[in-house]
């Protein structure tokens, strides 16, 4: 299976910029996901790939075949790049049956009615919904819709399967089961994947790499871990998980850098930031921060200072407190419940990232 | 399954015949052709110096000196807008009234008042207007029995307020229409936070209702402006008696007159009202933004009303009843019985002068049956044709790449600000500069047809668009990705989907045409006959019981297509569209 390349993708709505230079390539096999947050351009690339819009600028490849060049004036016409898509709103044909939706590719590509017939039963097989082949979409479920639509765009085998917001119709459970599914699915046959997300838990938990989109241009493309624990500029930082912004003056001392919190008499240490200097920001997620009893003398030495504890709420499988240590205010997750109005909190040198 | 049996190569969908584009072009093409194509003749014969069927023609602006030249040309000008004013405020005033007691009242009846009221703008225009003359004309029946017997004062609707009070009676339903769209549409908890402030619900009316209306009003003004312009069977039949002249019967005289027929300046004033029109057409366009141009009629029913009449509940429903009664159903009736009896006159019985010789007309005269047999056929044909036409150019105008698809909505819309008359007199120049083509057309009945379809295609447009909307183009793009080209994909998926406004379409398409006639009076000859122009020629000559017949013929046909329409389809508010 081939992989997908995109280069200076350029697409304006009036004087909007839509896309602004997007960039990436997708590996055989891989679920790539575009992540970011709505209006952001996400839909515009997806479609751009799947020939139903056409950027101005930038190329687009997948494995020999270049589907759109703007240099060259070349585009390849939707219906003639064979990709699988699977819509925001599944778009399964209201008037035909679960078969019919599913045959309709194939009578597209002129299969005989016996072969049809039993690729139609092999592909619903797949997507647990033999047993539906005669219902009418409004009769379906909306899970069982979804997966009526992937059927039908798995069915005739395609080389890449581009994925808009497919969960985003169902509700918080069946969309917990459903990315599961979608992603063993993916996983076993192997599919080249584009999936597209505005949900950054659905992004992390199921991609291979991600690239987050802000105002249509690409922030960063990495593993979910990279792009969680290494965010390279404060948007992703912000948008990918919960994250507490630390402004700071930064000055490299020995192996380390050191920022001057902005405010505070505090000294952060932050390790993995080689080079950075002057004003920073430095960003820390709520969970890599410990919460210690105030009189836990263990707890002594780089980055451990007293704050004092504003709210504690419990959610569960942990506890979320915000605290101030002198000006500075931290968001912080914990599992332990520590008492008391102070407390002694740690923030990891590792835990930090330089975002800007 | 794993990926070895997943993985199975299938041939690659094939390309199809006929490319997209070249369908696509053919329809652009076509649509222009049909629509725009009969002005280019009409405003060349305005500026030859004799008609286009005499050789040896040149430039001249003779035409035009002369219709300025002509005191009784401007006088027509005068008339015509005047009536139309006062037309479109009566039709814009009570329209308004009846939409928010419909919509925002308690009224009684309220439903079937709302479907009811839409009946004036489906019936036959021109029986309409004979049925009036019938009933309520100089010497008509309940004239002669109001002012003879009872000494009492009656409308005299030979007169331009006369005449405005009877085309408002018609396009009453369409000011209705927008302004009960617009409620519908509008969010009522402005009204509700009003009222929650405290307000009265009268003054909530006042100063929350009323002004959301405005948009609405305006649009349906400038709309029902344009079509007022336009009439024809009004001031050809009432206009008359008392020497007032319209524009449009001043050009029908004109063309008709056998002394000195002028082609030249009749185009030349035919180019004038299409310029008014036009700039109507763009200034509503501008009034409008480009989207909101398209109501869907329905919405939420069974909120609680506004608007308590109380006491007044009965007494404002019977008003509405008595003035369907007097407008609509009074001019059927006597219709009706004109065509059962010898003359009309309260002074003796009707059942006195019974006779069945109207209705023989219909059946041995040849005009008679040959209006009616060519009309079944145009309308028939026509619906069909275009309905398929316009679905065809609506999805190449919505749900296509094409490029000048933006054009094709202002385009097809465009006849809908086109009088009538104009569109006959184009079509005329037309048939007769395109050689073998236009003489076939010019002798048959398909060259009326023709005009006739061109005519109403706006409303197949109007009517199909919303529907259109509101299928997701994500199932078109489905289709694509699946590997289906543009016109299967248009074939397969949008158009099933698009049925029920397809035969919608079809239906007040049929009601149109059957009933249509201001296109065809230039264009009838010996064996094209339609029932209309039949209507209007043979009422001139005074054949009032046998053009009586034909109309409730014509009142007949549309009450029952409209009946299995709203059967069959349930359509609920077919005529809704006209509201557009
Ligand atoms: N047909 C269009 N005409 C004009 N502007 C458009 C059109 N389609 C998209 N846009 C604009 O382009 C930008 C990107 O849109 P896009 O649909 O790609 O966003 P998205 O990331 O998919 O958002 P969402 O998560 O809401 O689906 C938006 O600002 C949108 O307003
Ligand atoms: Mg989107």
């Amino acid at each position: 299976m081939p992989e997908i390349r995109v280069e200076g993708l350029v697409k304006e709505f009036g004087d909007q910029r839509a896309l602004d230079d997007v960039s990436f390539s997708v590996e055989d096999g891989e679920l790539f996901t575009l992540l970011g947050p709505s209006g952001c351009g996400k839909s515009t690339t997806l479609m751009s790939i799947a020939g139903f819009q056409t950027p101005e600028q930038g190329r687009i490849a997948v494995g020999e075949e270049t589907f759109f060049d703007a240099a060259r004036r070349l585009a390849v016409p939707a219906e003639q790049r064979n990709l699988g898509i699977v819509f925001q709103s599944y778009a399964v044909w209201p008037h035909m049956t679960v078969f019919d939706n599913l045959a309709f590719p194939l009578r597209v590509r002129k299969l005989k009615r016996d072969a049809i017939r039993t690729r139609v039963r092999e592909v619903l097989e797949l997507v647990e919904m033999a047993q539906y082949e005669r219902r009418y979409p409004h009769q379906l479920s909306g899970g069982q819709q979804q997966r009526v639509a992937l059927a039908r765009a798995l069915v005739y085998s395609p080389a890449v399967l581009l994925l808009d917001e497919p969960f985003s119709n169902l509700d918080a459970k069946l969309r917990e089961r459903a990315r599961a599914w979608v992603k063993e699915l993916q996983h076993r046959l192997g599919l080249t994947t584009i999936f597209v997300t505005h949900d950054q838990d659905e992004a992390l938990s199921m991609s291979d790499r991600v690239a987050v989109m802000s105002a249509g241009e690409v922030q960063q493309i990495g593993a979910p871990e990279d792009v969680y624990r290494r965010p390279a500029n404060r948007f992703v930082a912000e948008f990918v998980g919960r994250v507490n912004l630390i402004e700071g003056v930064a000055a490299a001392d020995g192996g380390v850098v050191v920022v001057d919190v902005t405010g505070s008499q505090h000294r952060l240490t932050v390790r993995g930031a080689d080079g950075a200097s002057g004003n920073v920001t430095v960003a820390v997620r709520p969970e890599a921060v410990t919460v210690l009893p105030a009189e836990d003398a263990s707890a002594n030495g780089t980055n451990t200072w007293e704050a004092d504890v504003g709210t504690v709420a419990f959610l569960g499988d942990h506890y979320e407190y915000e605290v101030t240590i002198g000006s500075l205010a931290l968001t912080v997750q914990s599992s332990r419940r520590v008492e008391g109005e102070r407390v002694r909190v740690h923030i990891p040198p590792d835990a930090c990232t330089v975002v800007g | 399954m794993s990926a070895a049996t997943y993985e199975r190569t299938f041939p690659r969908p094939r390309r199809s015949l006929v490319p997209a584009w070249a369908l696509q072009w053919w329809t652009w093409l076509l649509v222009v052709a049909l629509i725009v194509g009969p002005y280019i003749p009409l405003v060349y014969a305005s500026l030859r110096d004799r008609p286009l069927y005499e050789a040896g023609g040149v430039f001249t602006l003779d035409p035009y000196r002369q219709l300025f030249g002509d005191s009784v040309f401007w006088h027509a000008w005068l008339n015509t807008l005047g009536f139309a004013a006062l037309s479109t405020v009566l039709a814009v005033a009570g329209g308004a009234v009846v939409a928010i007691l419909c919509s925002r009242a308690d009224l009684a009846g309220r439903k079937l008042f709302s479907r009811l009221i839409l009946l004036p703008i489906l019936l036959p225009s021109l029986g309409m207007v004979l049925g009036w003359i019938v009933v309520w004309g100089p010497g008509g029946y309940l004239t002669s029995m109001f002012s003879d017997r009872l000494h009492a004062p009656t409308l005299a609707i030979d007169t331009i307020p006369g005449m405005a009070l009877v085309e408002a009676s018609r396009l009453l339903p369409i000011a209705f229409l927008t302004c009960q769209a617009a409620l519908t549409r509008a969010d009522s908890s402005l009204e509700d936070a009003a009222r929650s402030a405290g307000a009265r619900p009268l003054r909530v009316l006042g100063s929350v209702t009323i002004p959301m209306l405005r948009p609405a009003i305006l649009n349906a003004a400038t709309l029902i402006f344009t079509l007022s312009i336009a009439a024809l069977g009004i001031p050809l039949l009432l206009g008359t008696s008392n020497n007032i002249v319209f524009v449009s019967s001043y050009l029908y005289n004109t063309w008709t007159s056998a002394s000195a027929p002028d082609p030249g300046s009749v185009s030349a004033g035919a180019v004038m009202m299409l310029a008014a029109a036009t700039a109507l057409l763009l200034l509503r366009n501008r009034l409008l933004g480009a989207e909101a141009r398209f109501v869907s009629v329905g919405g939420k029913s069974g909120r609680q009303a506004l608007l308590r009449l109380r006491g007044w509940r009965w007494p404002l429903a019977a008003v509405l009843a008595l003035y369907l009664v007097f407008t609509t159903l009074v001019p059927i009736l006597g219709l009706a019985l004109m065509s059962f009896v010898v003359v009309l006159t309260p002074l003796v019985a009707p059942w006195e002068l019974l006779t069945s010789a109207h209705w023989n007309v219909l059946l041995d005269d040849p005009t008679f049956r040959s209006s009616i047999e060519n009309s079944a056929v145009i309308a028939v044909v026509g619906a069909v044709a275009t309905t398929a036409f316009v679905a065809l150019a609506t999805l190449v105008a919505h749900r296509s790449r094409f490029p000048l698809r933006k054009t094709l909505p202002f385009v097809m819309l465009y006849p809908r600000a086109t009088p009538g008359i104009i569109i006959g007199i184009g079509f005329f120049w037309a048939y007769l500069l395109t050689g073998a083509l236009g003489d076939f057309l010019r002798d048959s009945i398909w060259g009326i047809m023709v005009a006739f379809c061109v005519r109403n295609l706006p409303l197949a447009y109007i009517v199909m668009y919303p529907t259109l909307a509101r299928i997701g183009e994500e199932l078109d793009r489905a289709g694509r990705a699946a590997g289906a080209g543009w016109w299967r994909t248009c074939r397969t998926i949008v158009l099933p989907l698009l049925k029920p406004a397809i035969f919608a379409s079809f239906i007040l398409l049929f009601v149109e045409i059957i009933n249509d006639y201001d296109p065809a009076v230039f264009l009838v000859r010996p064996g094209t006959e339609v029932m209309g122009a039949t209507m209007l020629s043979q009422f001139i000559q005074g054949m009032v019981g046998p053009v009586s017949a034909l109309a409730m013929v014509q009142v007949a046909i549309t009450v029952v297509v409209l009946a299995i329409g709203a059967k069959v389809f349930r359509i609920g508010a077919t005529g809704g569209e006209h509201g557009a």
